[in-house]
């Protein structure tokens, strides 16, 4: 009797067991997936391919004049988050506009690159610098990933990059390669350590002994071979996650000299319960009795805005956002509003992203429709 | 004796409940997840592999449960873009996964990508 009992309970367990996995394994519902992600997508190559090692030959500090390395990767996030060393940025979609950075002999070498094999973008801009009647020009068509996977090889940060780590508080080890006295004393990246590249092996007990933090060193620009000497030690010593800031301290000063002039302190507004959104009170008292004092970006499309918005709101649709975020005004608070708080909270992280000095930013998280007369109704998230 | 057999019963039921409560997905932030998820496929289209910067699945193409189950068995082949799903840390996949699975076809707000 206990036999037939324990089996009829294990009988109806399994049942259930299999009842609550039908559940969760339902068949795949049909899925709209682009071609095949694998298959290398259909473009002309350019016809001169080079190397890692025609590359690496080319890499001098400072740079041959008369070679140009070239990153064709978009300038945010790529560039700025990590390229060759000495590579100058000039995107395959700005290449146009930035033909002014080309060296001005049409003789000099010209070596284009992006994202690997499967990246068309270095091709392009080779064949456009071609037209432009440049006789010289390559592309190394490995590309980036390619030249990371030496592990001798560090990427090279931008200005842009080193301030937002430090905004973040991201657990960086940020090394001034510079003499001490001379340079490091009379200015430095906030939160740096000074360990001159001559004094390297006497200093190096500064460096954390955990060898996977992040190190970045930098040093007097891009004639200034320092950081890139102190780097490669440093990944001879087992540290395995090192960059240099190569620009270095001139472009931080440049950079960080504009940024801290545009950024203003946060206002005290009240946000709501999920971050960077606005609270609603607030909201309803800010847009009733100062609406100048906030610049409110309405993120729907044009279409929508036109049928209502707010009297004071400006139209960004989200899709348009990132080319105009430099447009954004730094001296008042940036609300942005849509009908669900869907793409105004997208917003909200596009310009963390792509803008993150800009510290007083919100969205409102609701649900709001317009009336004819300029009012509103809102209603709490679903 | 037949009572014991129930209990049992209803314990282990109890428990299977509970592992899987453990197992559960954690959800990140939608909003985030929603600006993640199409960051992906602009910088895919920008490196060349896809045509459009547009996700070439809405969230509304799965119910929540198989949005729960692909999260789960992290399987994003179908998404294509490997470099940059590769790239994409813990928090950022959890982000992904609040987004598709809150507007998912079954959810009270489905959503295409538009």
């Amino acid at each position: 009797m206990p036999h037939r009992i324990i089996s009829a309970a294990f009988a109806i367990l399994f049942i259930i067991s299999a009842l609550t996995g039908c559940a969760t394994q339902q068949p795949a519902a049909p899925v709209q997936v682009a071609a095949d992600a694998s298959a290398e997508p259909a473009f002309e190559p350019f016809h001169d391919i080079v190397d890692m090692a025609f590359v690496a030959g080319h890499v001098t500090i400072p740079m041959a004049e008369n070679v140009m390395l070239i990153d064709a990767r978009p300038y945010k996030p790529k560039y700025i988050q990590g390229h060759i060393p000495m590579a100058v940025s000039i995107p395959d979609s700005q290449f146009d506009k930035m033909t002014d950075k080309l060296p001005a002999d049409k003789n000099s070498l010209l070596i284009f690159y992006c994202g690997g094999l499967k990246c068309k973008l270095s091709h392009k801009s080779a064949m456009k610098a071609e037209k432009l009647g440049y006789t010289n020009v390559k592309v190394f068509a490995d590309g980036y990933p390619v030249w990371m996977a030496d592990k001798a090889h560090y990427p090279a940060v931008s200005a842009e990059w080193v301030k937002s780590q430090i905004d973040k508080g991201a657990d960086m080890v940020l090394v001034d390669s510079r003499p001490k006295k001379a340079k490091y004393d009379k200015g430095h990246i906030p939160s740096a350590i000074s360990i001159p590249d001559t004094y390297f092996d006497d200093q190096k007990d500064q460096l954390p002994s955990d060898k996977n933090k992040l190190l970045v060193f930098y040093c007097g620009g891009l004639k200034c071979k320092l950081s890139h000497k102190s780097a490669a030690k440093a990944i001879d010593m087992g540290y395995t996650n090192v960059k240099v800031f190569a620009d270095g301290y001139p472009a931080w000063v440049a950079y960080a000299g504009k940024a801290s002039t545009a950024t203003v302190a946060a206002t005290a507004i009240k946000g709501g319960v999920e971050e960077g959104s606005i609270d609603h009170a607030e909201f309803r008292r800010i847009v009733t009795e100062n609406p100048e004092s906030i610049y409110l970006v309405d993120v729907r499309d044009a279409d929508e805005f036109k049928k209502g918005s707010l009297k004071t709101a400006v139209n960004i649709p989200v899709d348009n956002l990132e080319e105009k975020i430099k447009t954004l005004p730094a001296d008042r608070p940036i609300v942005f509003i849509c009908g669900t708080g869907a793409r105004s909270g997208e917003s909200f992280y596009m310009v963390q992203d792509v803008r993150p000095e800009l510290k007083n930013v919100f969205y409102l998280d609701g649900e709001m429709s317009f009336n004819k007369d300029g009012s509103f109704d809102l209603k709490k998230p679903i | 004796m037949f009572k014991k057999g129930l209990f049992i019963v209803t314990a282990l039921i109890f428990l299977f409940s509970a592992v899987g409560v453990t197992f559960a997905l954690e959800k990140g932030n939608d909003r985030k997840g929603k600006y993640t998820y199409r960051k992906v496929y602009k910088a895919c289209n920008e490196r060349g592999e896809v045509n459009s910067p547009k996700p070439p699945i809405s969230p509304d193409a799965k119910t929540q449960a198989q949005w729960t189950r692909v999260f789960e068995k992290k399987d994003f082949a179908d998404f294509g873009c490997k470099a940059e799903w590769d790239s994409l840390s813990e928090a950022d996949l959890m982000d992904i996964y609040a987004y598709l699975h809150d507007h998912a076809a079954d959810s009270p707000t489905p959503a295409k990508c538009k």
